[in-house]
């Protein structure tokens, strides 16, 4: 029986439960990838990859957001279009059913909403600096070489998929784990899901994918 | 000459130190119109969320939720999807915090988005009995709470609710507003602070 104030009691039982599950979430995270067996030959994989994944200058898709939170029991979902230009640009424009865009270009990022546009320079915050890295390096195939994740590698018949866990503590402390879907015939991201502490998780699935499409610098002008 | 600086320097203290509530009338109380208005009920739902605070800007969309235990969650995650805070409110107002990222995580910030929010979810009226004032075309019921005086303002004839107000020691300290729409669907919500610079507008999402 707690027998401090109610809050403080609250927040305790808060964080029981966070604890609980990641501690569940960490012990069943092998066998959440139904379907999925570990990569036999790592190295092999590893220079495939980066290979394969080298060869992709440009992306243009659409996309399908999905955030659950869990413990509610509810979700949300959005779509947008998506655009990726090697080596360090990227804009993510949600569409439906509300407005937002981001905008990486270089050390720069811009958010735009309904009513404002924020630009940050990614330099002078290292969270945003790692954030925009995980989108970079999960669509142009070099989060292996990532020193923020340790990567297990699991694969069915089409696709490999890439478990991240975080290892800086700032990550951490948003993530349990983002994993990556590689599509095996180019090495092109399918899908990331981002894990977060508490059991909610959001996932954006890439549709009609172009890859080396020619567009424009301009879409990433701020 | 002197004087008459004099005066004026008093009359503007006055203006300038006055009750924002002093204009106010006590009138007979009045059952039916809150119990015609109240209970404030905000149905599920997901709002595109706009929040200024001192110059600086933050969006994302917060989710107010119902509860199948009658409690209340607002939830708050940023348009890419992280979670920022999950706050509960018990069936009779009590509040905790469930989750929330370093940072949001400062007291003054969570005490103030608790006032805000249980303003918006029409907590402080759940125990009737407000006391009753006019002034002008507006009509004011005042609850009386720990942390100061909650109004539920209405038109005259008590058809439409007006506004939601916290007050304290005489000064208006936040207004919520829905214009154009109405509980338990409101379209829009707009909070405005008025003692230091914080707005919060909330925008309802048709989900698809």
């Amino acid at each position: 029986m707690c027998k401090e104030p109610v809050i403080v009691c609250d927040l305790k039982k808060g964080w029981l439960i966070l604890l609980v599950s990641a501690v569940f979430i960490s012990a069943t995270g092998y066998s959440q990838h139904q379907g999925y067996r570990p990569v036999g030959d790592l190295g092999a994989f590893e220079r495939q990859f980066a290979a394969e994944s080298s060869k992709i200058a440009s992306i243009e898709s659409t996309f399908t957001q999905e955030k659950v939170l869990t413990a509610l029991t509810e979700k949300i979902t959005s779509t947008g279009k998506f655009w990726f230009k090697r080596s360090n640009k990227v804009r993510i424009e949600y569409l439906k059913p509300y407005t937002y865009t981001m905008i990486m270009n270089g050390d720069k990022m811009l958010f735009r909403d309904d009513q404002k546009e924020n630009m940050v320079n990614v330099r002078s915050n290292k969270l945003f600096q790692q954030i925009n890295q995980i989108m970079i390096d999960c669509v142009q195939g070099t989060v292996l070489e990532s020193k923020d994740f340790n990567v297990k590698v699991f694969e069915d018949e089409k696709t490999y998929l890439l478990e991240m866990d975080p290892t800086t503590r700032s990550l951490r402390e948003f993530f349990s784990t983002i994993v990556l879907k590689v599509d095996k015939k180019d090495f092109a991201a399918n899908s990331i899901e981002m894990n977060e502490r508490s059991g909610d998780r959001t996932t954006i699935l890439f549709k009609d994918k172009k890859l080396n499409a020619q567009f424009s610098d301009a879409v990433f002008a701020f | 000459m002197r004087c008459l600086l004099f005066e004026l320097i008093i009359a503007i203290c006055l203006i300038g130190c006055a009750s924002e509530y002093a204009h106010l009338q006590k009138a007979p109380n009045d059952k039916d119109c809150p119990d015609r208005l109240l209970p404030l009920v905000i149905e599920t739902s997901w709002y595109d969320a706009s929040v200024d605070v001192m110059g600086k800007h933050i969006s994302g969309l917060l989710l107010v939720k119902n509860m199948p235990d009658s409690s209340k969650r607002v939830v708050f995650t940023s348009e890419a999807g992280l979670t920022f805070f999950d706050f509960s409110f018990t069936k009779d107002g009590r509040f905790s915090v469930v989750s929330v990222i370093k940072q949001f995580d400062r007291k003054a910030v969570i005490q103030t988005l608790e006032k805000d929010f249980s303003l918006m979810l029409g907590l402080p009226f759940l125990n009737r009995g407000g006391e009753r004032y006019t002034t002008g075309d507006d009509v004011y019921f005042a609850f009386k709470e720990k942390n100061g005086t909650a109004y539920f303002i209405t038109n005259k004839d008590c058809a439409s609710l007006q506004r939601l107000e916290w007050g304290d020691n005489g000064k208006r300290l936040v207004t919520v507003r829905t214009p154009g729409s109405v509980f338990p669907t409101p379209a829009t919500i707009e909070v405005d602070h008025h003692t230091f610079k914080m707005s919060i507008k909330l925008t309802r999402i048709q989900k698809e």
